[in-house]
């Protein structure tokens, strides 16, 4: 068991927020303990089977470059791996992969539990200790009493969870787990500010009473992709297919008949369910004229039949659930496994956090996760990563540390919930990030890695690995630039194909790279042109040579930008006593108190004529009407 | 004439609607590439829609330059070899003596202000102290101040004395600004050559009498066409930073018509297009563009 009951960081929470927290801090050298209330559940898919996509595989790759575990998880536990958008571009290219639920718990679990600094606990949290205004510690439910610097809180949809079937409704934390109740009271107690959000999963159902017949097949990539920077094809298990059907418009009238027995049309439930994952009843209430939608059968893992139809999420009564899902060709003989469902939750106003995720009210104690009002395991996760360097961090006495907007969608992500908070379940998307030519999967390492390794963050393992790496570009396009094509040695015919064109004066193969329409591998096949180099060294260097015009553009703008994010605003500042700040403006501004200048300018309603007016306050030295006052007597 | 500036504000939002329809559907299929409810955009139908609104954008453009020369007015300078009759023009186009006129060369030493109007749009007319080589330390300190009016001016008006020609190189003083140059020949009645205008090299050379008043009005004409004006119906009232945001906004329209064939980086001419005009219409942010999308498509497997 743990050597003592003081620790330097303690995490409360074991889903994918909760072990990237503590894995994190253990990892900077902080004595951690994770508490969590089933240690069987920790790293436990709770919604859909896959991990990564658009937005949330550039989460995962930076929670890998910063050595995280969920993309070296996924890469041991996926069984379908695929790049999304690949002939969109570099910047919105994504991976994502299904995972097996128990390959991929048994990843993180062994990653825990070997895990030096860091001791696993099993028992509910029922209480904070609070000393100095400060968070000090923690209370279990059976009373027992653990000390710590810095406290990260993980409870994902666990406060106060509420489930409904139809219109009747039960207490849990996820369907099978118990809810954290008394915690969530002692929350409410401190009076941070919380909302209520809501979220759903589909029934689950039985394979083998599936009819793969009438289906279309969907196989991942192959070659298969890997996740992590470390990663390697082999770790991956055996690959399985996934399914695709469609709902029909007997489908739709089945849902049509059950609204008026479901909990969303009814008014039972109140939490804000997320716009880009509505429950199907949603979805045909909301696009009525669509007369089918598709739905995608994903294998839950190698050594179960259960299947995940994802496309179908629902809150409706079980009976209604049962009929539609054996409406859908294919399905007409399913068995449902598991009935679905609809969860109501509490979450905290992230606009009462840091940007480090410590809570602006109580100095050590951090927020992560769902508890924020996001949604997703990548979101969570790369939260998770975060409050646990900020709380080793704190307990350390050092600065705390987030990523930029332009650095990382970590950092857009902790930028937009503190300074706008939320008004549905967050998830990331690529359109989020104003930045996004230089936020790509492939430099996630060459973003983070570095400052990752002198947080202390990254091991040594990986920091090798990406030194390597990253002279091995530089290498390549020192090679690029000092090696020079001439127009008298390039044959007509190798010009044409490689370059579509000849050329009229002598071009280094880097000068040839940032055109359009030529390769990095076209250019290698000109004769004496090759040289050995990794795929990944080569990626890079085309992508940054083709990009740099655009990324010089972008960080011009971030540049711009850079004044206001410096510009400290004081915590103390009251907003009435900025001159000529409407009403409104100074409300928000005082109750958000936000950080810089361009936090503010973030913030919903705050207007550049706003901003304006804070410059020039900060110019004549915040002076007070008080002050002014004094001053005219 | 439309002149409040909330015909303006709406016509541009009008054109920041349309690019943040377009947005969606290009931000769709880059976030969504897998939902069946995103209709999948072709390059012709985007190329077309670009066009449209650049083509819109470059008409309001027009109109809002008139606005603005309605607006601010421009700035003409009055040049010319001492004693070639500057101030006797400034005070015939203003219809008053503001300039001490007389017959000795160098009389105005400093550089004279006046405003007038001509056919309604207001000009900065500003005499200068003729430009020759001089001792006169006033005379030197007025020259100095036509030099730096010259920097300033949307349109330079040369006289020259048509009755007694005398060689300056007046081309030095014009180095690489993008003004409008006219050639204004007096004293024709001296000369006894006909008023008229001449168009040489793309510049008019106007001949005319301020004493007799003979070709004035070919030369106002001349300003008028010179500061870009063109009486137009519908003109917007704009200030010269709305100007500058609609031109980065085509700008970047034109941008985002090269990389049709790459999604990401048409997208990334998109924004900026939109952050241009958000320059004048206010704020916009990521999540809006979600809203706009959620609205729009079905999403959510």
């Amino acid at each position: 068991m743990q050597a003592s009951d003081k620790f330097d960081v303690i995490v409360i929470g074991g889903g994918h927020a909760g072990t990237e927290a503590a894995l994190a801090s253990a990892r900077m050298g902080c004595a951690t303990m994770l508490l969590t209330h089933n240690i069987e559940t920790l790293g436990q898919m709770s919604c859909n089977p896959s991990i990564g996509g658009i937005g949330k595989g550039h989460l995962v790759k930076e929670v890998d470059a910063l050595d995280g575990a969920m993309a070296a998880a996924t890469d041991e536990g996926g069984i379908q791996f695929r790049i999304l958008n690949s002939s969109k571009g570099p910047a919105v290219r994504a991976t994502r992969a299904q995972a097996d639920r128990l390959l991929y718990k048994q990843a993180i679990r062994t990653r825990l539990e070997n895990q030096e600094n860091l001791w696993l606990f099993q028992q509910a949290v029922d209480d904070l200790i609070l000393e100095g205004g400060g968070v000090a510690g923690v209370v279990t439910q059976t009373g027992l009493r653990f000390y710590a610097r810095s406290v990260v809180l993980t409870a994902g949809t666990f406060l106060s969870g509420l489930v409904h079937v139809g219109q009747s409704s039960y207490q849990a934390g996820r369907a099978g787990d118990p809810p954290a109740i008394s915690l969530a009271k002692r929350l409410r107690e401190l009076a941070l500010p919380a909302g209520r959000l809501k979220t759903g999963t589909p029934p689950r159902i039985d394979g083998r009473t599936v009819d793969y017949s009438v289906m279309q097949q969907q196989w991942g990539d192959d070659p298969a992709p890997v996740f992590s920077f470390l990663g390697k094809a082999v770790q991956h298990p055996r690959q399985l297919p996934c399914w695709v059907t469609e709902t029909n418009a007997h489908t739709h009238d089945i849902i049509r008949g059950g609204l008026d027995r479901s909990p969303m049309f009814t008014g039972i439930i109140e939490g804000v369910g997320p716009r880009y994952c509505p429950s199907i009843e949603d979805k045909i209430t909301r696009f009525a004229d669509k007369s089918s939608h598709q739905i995608f059968l994903e294998p839950e893992g190698l050594h179960t039949n259960e299947l995940y139809p994802n496309g179908i999420s629902t809150s409706l009564p079980f009976d209604v659930q049962m009929n539609l899902v054996r409406s859908i060709r294919g399905l007409e003989n399913a068995h449902i496994l598991r009935p679905g469902y609809a969860i109501e939750y509490d979450y905290y106003d992230p606009r009462a956090l840091k940007r480090s995720l410590e809570t602006k009210a109580i100095p050590g104690l951090f927020f992560a996760g769902q508890i924020n009002g996001t949604t997703g395991y990548e979101e969570a996760a790369a939260q998770g990563l975060l409050a646990g360097i900020n709380a080793a961090l704190h307990a350390q006495e050092k600065e705390s540390w987030t990523p930029g907007r332009n650095e990382a969608y970590l950092g857009v992500m902790v930028d937009d919930l503190t300074a706008r908070g939320v008004t549905e379940p967050y998830r990331m998307f690529t359109s989020r990030a104003e930045y996004r030519l230089q936020l790509r999967e492939d430099n996630a390492d060459m973003r983070l890695t570095e400052i990752g390794h002198k947080l202390g963050v990254v091991g040594e393992v990986r920091w090798r690995a990406f030194e390597e790496k990253r002279e091995a570009v530089v290498r390549e396009e020192q090679r690029l630039k000092a090696t020079w094509v001439n127009p008298n040695v390039l044959a007509e015919a190798d010009a044409l194909r490689v370059l579509g064109k000849t050329i009229e004066r002598e071009y280094s193969l880097y000068d040839l790279l940032r055109r359009p329409d030529v390769t990095y591998d076209g250019l290698m096949t000109l004769p004496g042109m090759a040289q050995e180099t990794a795929t990944e060294v080569a990626q890079q260097v085309e992508i940054s040579a083709k990009y740099q015009g655009y990324i010089d553009r972008q960080n011009s703008e971030i540049e711009q930008q850079a004044a206001y994010e410096s510009m400290a605003l004081p915590a103390t500042l009251d907003y009435k006593a900025v001159r000529a700040l409407s009403i409104e403006a100074q409300q928000k501004l005082n109750q958000h108190k936000p950080e810089t200048i361009g936090h503010a300018s973030r913030i919903s309603g705050i207007t550049p004529a706003d901003i304006a007016l804070l410059l020039v306050h900060l110019k004549r030295g915040g002076r007070t009407k008080a002050m002014e006052a004094n001053d005219a007597a | 004439m439309r002149s409040m500036s909330g015909d303006f504000s709406r016509s541009i939002e009008r054109m920041v609607r349309k690019i943040i329809e377009l947005r969606a559907f290009v931000e769709a299929t880059l976030d969504f590439p897998e939902e069946e409810g995103v209709v999948v955009v072709d390059e012709r139908c985007l190329a077309k829609q670009l066009v449209a609104i650049r083509t819109d954008l470059q008409h309001i453009s027009s109109l809002a330059k008139q606005g603005n020369i309605l607006r601010e007015g421009a700035q003409v300078v009055l040049l010319g070899a001492p004693n070639a009759g500057k101030s006797s023009l400034l005070n015939l186009l203003a219809g008053e003596e503001v300039a001490l006129v007389s017959d000795i060369p160098g009389t105005t030493r400093d550089t004279l202000r006046q405003v007038l109007q001509i056919d309604g749009v207001p000009l900065h007319l500003i005499d200068t102290a003729g430009i020759r080589e001089t001792d006169d330390i006033l005379e030197q300190m007025g020259i100095a101040r036509t030099r730096r009016s010259l920097e300033q001016a949307d349109v330079v008006i040369l006289l020259v004395d048509e009755s007694n020609p005398v060689h300056i190189d007046y081309h030095a003083l014009m180095d690489g600004a993008p003004r409008s140059v006219l050639i204004a020949h007096n004293k024709i009645d001296l000369a006894s050559k006909p008023a008229g205008v001449r168009n040489e090299d793309g510049v008019d050379h106007i001949f005319l009498s301020v004493k007799t008043g003979d070709g004035v009005t070919d030369l106002k004409k001349s300003i008028l066409a010179a500061v870009g004006w063109h009486r137009e119906e519908g003109v917007f009232m704009a200030r010269a930073r709305h100007l500058d945001a609609i031109g980065q906004a085509i700008y970047h329209l034109s941008d985002a018509e090269q990389h049709i064939a790459q999604l990401e980086l048409f997208a990334e001419s998109l924004r900026l297009a939109q952050n241009s005009l958000n320059q004048i219409t206010g704020e916009f942010v990521p999540d809006d563009l979600l809203g706009e999308i959620f609205g729009k498509f079905c999403i959510g497997k």
